[in-house]
């Protein structure tokens, strides 16, 4: 079986698709270079087919811990002048933002 | 470390010619360790188990003071309004934090090349890498800019750079230390540790910074653990287990070599040497590039460009534009590659056949890890397959991937890892550092760092640093 058997269909549309849903802008030359870089990086994850896992539970935490709780009380807390300091674009105490409401978004 | 600490305390020496020293080395360095430096705003003169120890921190993990940039554009400038648990601890145990460590953009390399701002070198031959992510922290202690540094592992990124310069690289068990404060990358397989000149300086470090903390909910409710009081333990009683056909050609001869000769020191020790079966490393990295991204994918939704980090400074855009191009604009080139391989193994139609099924080998690394436990105490094997490469050399993401080989699987099972010093290549003309990886059962951080320590103590690997050699 040659490596080109194994490589799963990336296609540009599946590549754009993704860089949408990851909220990236991406260049006509960067989707193309991604769907490169990610089917050659499929060829290799695609080993992980070869590996019986018939009834196997997945486990996403290695600790299996259990959540904790607190108090619902007021602790440490940030300044707004701290929340803000970083904010790209600030008007009073408001982070300045594009509109979103009211028209296409 | 540790005999500078003395040295303070029976007024040798002071603390502000240690620091003072410590600046002027940083102010001179090469190896493009440092992003910036400086004296923490809340340092004070206390009286601690680290007084006089300088100890850097990697970049990804927030202070107050300076800025915390993850090595990114993204965060160029930013000013964390609070400081991770880990950076409060060792500035209360006295220690001297001196500035923050340059590393692969949110921690996501095996080099530190993916740095925005510029590639690290390592101390031991400028033209190769330090390995990564944390390769700043690693190339400080190496070059003894200071004593320790913080460093964050995910899949290998602080033992790899450890063994690529020569130095102790210690991961402890997951939830053993505190992640409030070290930026997100995979936070079920993120870990804070330290790199150091000893096991000994390791394990106290590690000590000041393990322990409960409530700000972290993934953090394990025990205090912190006892890691120097056993460490002069004879192993004598230690079995040491070799996985089967861990030392072939996909390590250089000169590695092999290293590991076999370490394994000779161990059964001198007295310590018995089994062999154990660990076939699923084969498949960690795929495993690793699977569940790493997917959860990277998710923890950078955060940089949006709206109330922190880089904003695109396009006019008229709508939100997702603005959005899209913020995070363009701001991440470099391996981060929106690892974000784009997230979003498409959690994407619906491949959620079952990646995701789903990668976590499903996750318990059988658990598993193999828990069998292979109950035959000896400590894992024994190389860090890296080959020792640090040259700058540029491994340009196609799978071949950079494949460094982190031997280490991933210690994060997917969340269990302790440590890469010391074993012996030297010489191949290349110019002497370059092997790192010999213990792996230990979870919370048997103690006896991972005794093993660690008895090597340490028969050998003396750890006493060559890079300026002996030029």
């Amino acid at each position: 079986m040659n490596a080109n058997e194994k490589n799963i269909p990336l296609t540009t549309e599946a590549v754009r698709h993704v860089a949408k849903l990851s909220r990236l802008a991406l260049t006509d030359a960067e989707i193309e270079q991604t769907k490169e870089d990610l089917s050659s990086i499929f060829m290799h994850i695609d080993r992980l087919k070869q590996i019986d896992t018939a009834g196997v539970a997945p486990l996403d935490h290695p600790s299996e811990l259990l959540n904790r709780d607190r108090d619902d009380g007021v602790g440490e807390t940030l300044s707004q002048q701290q929340v803000l300091k970083n904010a790209p674009a600030v008007k009073g105490v408001y982070i300045d933002v594009p509109k979103v409401l009211g028209g296409e978004s | 470390m540790t005999s500078t600490i003395e040295s303070i305390q029976n007024g040798e020496s002071t603390v502000s010619n240690v620091v003072n020293a410590a600046f002027a080395s940083i102010e001179t360095e090469t190896f493009n360790a440092f992003h910036e430096s400086w004296i923490h705003e809340s340092q004070t003169d206390i009286e601690g188990p680290l007084k006089g120890a300088t100890i850097a921190v990697k970049d990804n993990i927030v202070t107050t003071t300076g800025t915390t940039t993850c090595g990114s554009k993204m965060l160029d400038g930013y000013q964390s309004p609070f400081d991770a648990t880990v950076v409060e601890r060792l500035i209360a145990s006295g220690a001297t934090l001196v500035g923050k460590t340059n590393c692969d953009e949110f921690a996501m390399g095996s080099s530190t090349e993916h740095c925005a701002w510029g590639v690290v070198r390592n101390p031991w031959d400028m033209e190769r890498v330090p390995g990564g992510s944390s390769g700043g922290s690693a190339a400080a202690v190496a070059a003894g800019l200071c004593h320790a540094a913080l460093g964050s592992d995910t899949g290998g990124s602080i033992r790899q750079p450890a063994a690529f310069c020569g130095i102790v690289g210690y991961k402890p068990t997951y939830g053993v230390v505190s992640r409030y404060g070290l930026v997100a990358f995979a936070s079920s397989l993120d870990q804070i540790g330290v790199f150091t000149r000893s096991v000994k300086d390791a394990a106290l470090v590690a000590e000041i910074i393990a322990g409960f903390d409530l700000k972290d909910a993934t953090s394990v409710d025990e205090p912190s653990p006892n890691l120097t009081s056993g460490l002069e333990k004879s192993v004598a009683s230690i079995k040491i287990g070799v996985p089967r056909g861990i030392l072939t050609d996909r390590n250089d001869a000169e590695v092999n070599e290293a590991i076999q000769n370490a394994i000779r020191v161990y059964e001198a020790l007295g310590a018995t040497i089994v062999e154990i079966d660990l076939p699923l490393t084969d498949v960690g990295i795929s495993t690793y590039y699977v569940i790493a991204p997917a959860e990277a994918s998710s923890n950078l939704a955060r940089y949006d460009g709206i109330r922190y980090g880089h904003r695109t400074k396009k006019k008229n855009l709508n939100l997702f534009d603005l959005y899209a191009h913020s995070r363009a604009e701001g991440f470099g080139d391996e981060v929106k590659r690892r974000i784009m391989l997230g979003t498409y193994v959690l994407s619906s139609g491949y959620y079952d056949a990646y995701y789903n099924n990668a976590l499903k080998i996750r318990r059988l690394i658990c598993e193999e890890y828990d069998t292979a436990f109950s035959q000896c105490d400590v894992i024994l094997g190389p860090t890296t397959p080959t020792p640090a490469f040259k700058i540029g050399a491994k340009s196609d993401p799978v071949s950079m991937y494949l460094c982190d080989m031997y280490t991933a699987n210690t994060n997917i099972a969340g269990i302790c890892g440590i890469s010391i010093p074993c012996g030297f290549a010489n191949d290349s003309g110019k002497p370059l550092p092997i790192g010999l990886h213990l792996q230990g059962p979870a919370f048997a951080d103690a006896t991972l760092l005794q093993v660690a320590n008895a090597f340490e103590t028969a050998t003396d690997f750890h006493h060559h640093h890079p300026e002996q050699v030029s």
